[in-house]
């Protein structure tokens, strides 16, 4: 029988697909048809895992190293042990990719219940997150030191929850400054310079100035806010393309086209200098509290470094550039789940809990408890600490912020190289200017 | 050896003018030239090798420890030989890289075997039969193969939620094997319809039934086409990062190209586990294809088929 | 019989021929026409769904996106129309991203084929330890493109990198140079990368074809007193067209999509300068925060694939019908 048919067919069509589509778009349709069936019967099942009675909840954190969720998975069983009943489903994620993974998250309705990330005013502006007083007792909120609970605030109320913070400061070699003949490490532009000089002389690298598009805005915004530059104008509208931003970039092209800098800063991510410096080829950096266990101690624990305050265009006040990371909470359709996030942020918060976090990553206190636990391992940490009073954040209270991030991460580069700084910076003031 | 040469002298005269040169000739001779042989040697070695040359260089760089992994100028060999690489990622590192190797294994697996049942069938019968819709079937499996995960993540990502798939190794095996399929299909109907249909009603008229036909003398001619939708798709399973990334979430159902970007972060740089975590993953890939080789090339050529 | 009667039969299998078997009509009476107009959609069926659910939806999901207003964390704000084409067209960068694409597709794909045809040949003939070869052959392609992309990266890096070791050495260079910081440098390379990784599945694909080559069809240009060159050029390549069809196609489709060769080796940088459709539709999305303009830059990259790949076919059958 199916031969029959079989040859009839053939004897059938010379015709294909000029054919008049209603056979195709009938077998497309019922195809169509079969899926939604199929989704119709899957939907609703399961809202990520949550469960019917908020006691699971959703908890989505960074990987900031390996250490991060050993950590968290200690953290929550603890947790667990301490809350029978709770429950904890954690995710971790690269840095990488967690912005990929969050719009998608957002963007399906799938938001986690607690997320650990850089970033929280877009969801205030959208109402997606709960306020920060909403979701710890008042003990933890009081808990926040005011430089950081400040910055986490979008239109005056606190949304984002501190989480870690760091500075930087200004690292440099002690052995090839002494080879070079530099006593004293740099304290205004004019030294910087002069002290680039001589190490370039000497046979190494001076400056590493990693513009490439890991870390672009951290790099330009330590030189920039050291000139009484930054992001915003005094009455916080965006500013990019001030004079003091300008100049900046003229004196970081002025030492790159003079090779006072590593080849191609354009192109170079902070990770590379570090490790280059790591390996005392470069004199004299930008630092972060987290390069020492990250990426000193892993090369050469016996590096002769010393640390000093970022230098200033006049040398006299010294800026550092703070930065934070944030946990927030997502709000849900049903409010259940709030009770369970409320406990379960605050036992995170506790000081034990949260210096020990601290301790494993080497990041800076955003509580007055877990600091005064830290101030143990004061040696290496003092100069950060204090550097904080002075700091300077990216004004992450601002919903455009992250597409200025992009900006600058792709295009500040090129000032120094190819471009001229005052054509990047008067796009990036474009971009920022755009209703996002 | 004379005697040889004498039998086949009536033939060796149009064959001697034919050049001996190298990789350029495509026919089968009866017996290579010495020279050509040689050179086909060598040009053969140096291609794998430059081949096998970055992978060779991932080898070195993952048996270095961490203090000379990045140091300029950089050194040919490692100082000090650390296979602890290789054991510590395979078991200490979080998630261990046995496991996310056993969960690639399956997902690979059987999303071969999925786009391999299903684009068979759809294949054989479009390069056998004209039906109204075929030419249009073409046209779609054609367009969709232009669409890269990458694109639709929010959506297969939503369709996986309303399935009820987020965080399994199934909706990963079906979207690997849908987005494999088209290329399935593709490849087997060209094989298909290269194998003519007078050796499939030789088989009718001896008996067989028409899935008789189809496995006996069809999918054995075919067998090229087979292998290489299975290696493509295998492959194509086991390399996948994207989705992956974005279906699964929990810390067991971990991909092997999951775990492999984790060791170089903006905080922390482990490139030898990197590297050696990705040498690993080379490995189960080899091997299958070590097994098919073979029948990549078998087909009409074997002769004896008339 | 001769070379051209071969070949003919095998290019035209696939037309409608008058079966050599006798007719077999009457054993059965024939089915109603409904039910045979169904049949396709027993074979095809399966394939059908899968496609359908997993690839078409997300694709109407991904218009629908480009079309919506999506604020920067992902939530949607309404409907917007074309102003994300608008938008999107306006991207004083975009020129220069689809001139590159072109440039790429074009240059890697181009080479991958004229190369693989001859690796094809290579791994055809028989030599000691072809096994080996074709073994060495297939590691690029299983390695995850992403792993050597990053491999190449880290070969080609100015301060630890191995390239530069091997090229001071052997005294081309005297001092290091940053490969990925130049974007014509580094678009060069990157484009190498992506020949490296193609080859393998093209030869593979090409090498296949081969052995449906029948050995008569040498055997018949022998006799007819063809050279190597014009075996090659009038037989194999004509009986090879199925295969290059296959592999030009997949090769354009996947190199346009293409994203971690240049995500990994420059990230599309400096600034710009590296960038392909592909990777420029991930910045939209990531960098500028703007989902919905990522997603009519994706549709309009699917359209750019679209097109050269019906350009492509066209080209193909008006030679097949004139040749």
């Amino acid at each position: 029988m199916i031969l029959a048919s079989f040859k009839q067919n053939k004897s059938l069509g010379c015709s294909e697909g000029r054919y008049p589509v209603k056979r195709h778009l009938v077998g497309s349709a019922a195809g169509v048809a079969l899926a939604l069936v199929l989704t119709g019967c899957g939907k609703g099942g399961s809202s990520g895992g949550a469960d019917a009675d908020g006691k699971t909840i959703r908890f989505v954190a960074a990987k900031y190293d390996d250490d991060t969720q050993p950590y968290w998975e200690n953290l929550i069983k603890d947790f667990e042990a301490e809350n029978p009943g709770y429950q904890v489903e954690l995710e971790v994620v690269d840095w990488e990719q967690i912005d990929s993974k969050v719009k998608t998250y957002t963007q399906t309705g799938q938001q986690p219940d607690v997320l650990n990330y850089n970033k929280f005013s877009d969801f205030a502006r959208d109402d997606l997150i709960h306020r920060a007083k909403d979701v710890v007792s008042p003990k933890v909120l009081d808990d926040f030191l005011p430089i950081f609970a400040d910055q986490a605030q979008y239109e005056g109320v606190q949304y984002g929850l501190p989480f870690i913070s760091s500075a930087r400061l200004f690292f440099y070699n002690k052995d090839i400054f002494d080879k070079a003949g530099i006593s004293e490490p740099p304290s205004s532009w004019a030294e910087v310079e002069d002290a680039a000089e001589k190490v370039k002389k000497a046979g190494d690298i001076p400056l590493g100035l990693p513009l490439g598009a890991e870390e672009a805005q951290a790099e330009f915004s330590i030189w920039a806010m050291n000139n009484g530059g930054g992001w915003t104008d005094k009455s916080g509208q965006w500013a990019v393309d001030q004079r003091a931003n300008v100049e900046t970039l003229d004196f970081l092209q002025k030492l790159t086209k003079a090779g006072l800098t590593q080849p191609n800063p354009e192109a170079t991510n902070r990770k590379d200098v570090f490790n280059q410096f790591a390996q005392g080829k470069i004199g004299m950096i930008n630092g972060a509290v987290f390069m020492r266990k990250g990426f000193i101690d892993t090369v050469d624990k016996k590096l002769n470094y010393g640390v000093a305050p970022l230098p200033s265009k006049d040398g006299t006040t010294h800026n550092t550039l703070g930065v934070q990371d944030y946990l927030v909470a997502f709000k849900k359709d049903e409010d259940k789940n709030r009770e369970a996030v409320n406990k379960f942020l605050d036992f995170f918060y506790q000081k034990k809990n949260a210096s020990k976090f601290l301790s494993t990553e080497g990041f800076l206190s955003v509580t007055k408890s877990a600091g005064d636990a830290l101030s143990a391992d004061s040696a290496y940490y003092k100069p950060f600490v204090d550097a904080l009073s002075g700091a300077r954040f990216a004004p992450t209270g601002n919903p455009n912020w992250a597409t200025v991030e992009g900006a600058v991460k792709q295009r500040i580069g090129t000032a120094v190289s190819s471009a001229e700084p005052e054509e990047v910076l008067s796009e990036i003031q474009k971009t920022a200017e755009k209703d996002g | 050896m004379s005697a040889v040469t004498a039998e086949t002298a009536p033939t060796a005269e149009p064959a001697a003018e034919i050049s001996a040169k190298g990789a350029a000739t495509a026919a089968r001779r009866r017996r290579p030239p010495r020279l050509r042989t040689v050179l086909l040697t060598a040009v053969g070695w140096l291609v794998a090798l430059t081949f096998l040359a970055p992978y060779l260089q991932m080898l070195l760089t993952a048996l270095k420890p961490t203090q000379e992994l990045m140091k300029s100028p950089p050194s040919y060999l490692p100082s000090r030989w650390e296979w602890s690489n290789f054991a510590d990622v395979w078991s200490l590192k979080d998630p261990p890289v046995s496991d996310a190797l056993w969960f690639s294994l399956y997902v690979a697996g059987m999303s071969t075997l999925l786009a391999l049942a299903v684009g068979l069938p759809a294949a054989y019968y479009t390069a056998r039969n004209r039906f109204r819709g075929r030419g249009a079937f073409l046209l779609l499996v054609l367009v969709t193969q232009m669409f890269a995960p990458t694109a639709l993540l929010v959506g297969i990502y939503r369709e996986m939620v309303s399935l009820d798939l987020t965080d399994t190794a199934e909706g990963l095996i079906l979207v690997n094997a849908a987005f494999n399929l088209p290329f399935c299909i593709w490849i087997l109907n060209a094989y298909f319809a290269s194998i003519p249909k007078e050796l499939e009603e030789a088989a009718y008229m001896d008996g067989a039934g028409r899935l008789g036909a189809l496995a006996r003398v069809t999918l054995p001619l075919a067998l090229p086409g087979v292998v290489t939708a299975l290696v493509y798709t295998f492959i194509g399973a086991w390399n996948e990062y994207v989705v992956a990334l974005t279906i699964t979430s929990s810390g067991d159902r971990t991909t092997l190209t999951k775990a492999i970007p984790g060791f170089v972060t903006a905080y922390q740089e482990q490139w030898q586990y990197l590297f050696a975590t990705s040498l690993i993953a080379i490995v189960p890939v080899v091997v299958l294809f070590v097994f098919v080789e073979r029948y990549l090339i078998s087909g009409l050529t074997a002769g004896g088929i008339k | 019989m001769s070379v051209q009667d071969v070949t003919a039969r095998i290019v035209g299998a696939e037309e409608d021929r008058t079966p050599a078997a006798p007719e077999r009509g009457s054993r059965r009476p024939r089915p109603a026409r409904r039910l045979r107009a169904l049949e396709p959609l027993l074979w095809l069926g399966p394939a059908l769904v899968l496609i359908l659910a997993v690839v078409v939806w997300p694709v109407v999901e991904m218009v629908r996106t480009s079309l919506m207003d999506i604020s920067s964390t992902g939530l949607t704000r309404g409907f917007a129309g074309g102003a994300n084409y608008t938008e999107l067209f306006a991207e004083p960068d975009l020129p220069g991203v689809v001139l590159r694409t072109l440039i790429w597709v074009v240059g890697v794909v181009t080479v991958t084929i004229t190369v693989s045809l001859g690796l094809a040949q290579l791994l055809n003939a028989r030599f000691p330890g072809r096994r080996l070869v074709r073994w060495a052959l297939i590691v690029p392609w299983a390695a995850s493109v992403l792993m050597t992309a990053l491999t190449w990266r880290w070969m080609l890096n100015n301060f630890y990198g191995v390239v530069n070791r091997v090229l001071m050495d052997v005294g081309i260079l005297d001092k290091p140079v940053n490969w990925l910081a130049d974007p014509v440098q580094s678009f060069a390379w990157m484009m190498a990368v992506a020949v490296f990784v193609s080859l393998p599945f093209t030869a593979f694909v090409i090498l296949s074809g081969l052995g449906t080559i029948p050995a008569e069809v040498y055997e018949a240009a022998r006799l007819d007193g063809a050279g190597p060159v014009r075996t090659y050029l009038g037989v194999t390549l004509p009986l090879l067209r199925p295969s290059l069809l296959v592999a030009a196609i997949i090769n354009v489709i996947n190199v346009f999509n293409s994203f971690p060769v240049i995500w990994a080796m420059t990230r599309g940088g400096p600034g710009f300068s590296t960038d392909t459709t592909t990777t420029y539709m991930y910045k939209l999305a990531f960098d500028n925060q703007d989902v919905g303009e990522s997603a009519a830059m994706a549709v309009v990259n699917f359209a750019l694939i679209l097109l050269v790949v019906l350009v492509y076919l066209r080209v193909v059958r008006h030679r097949e019908e004139t040749g």
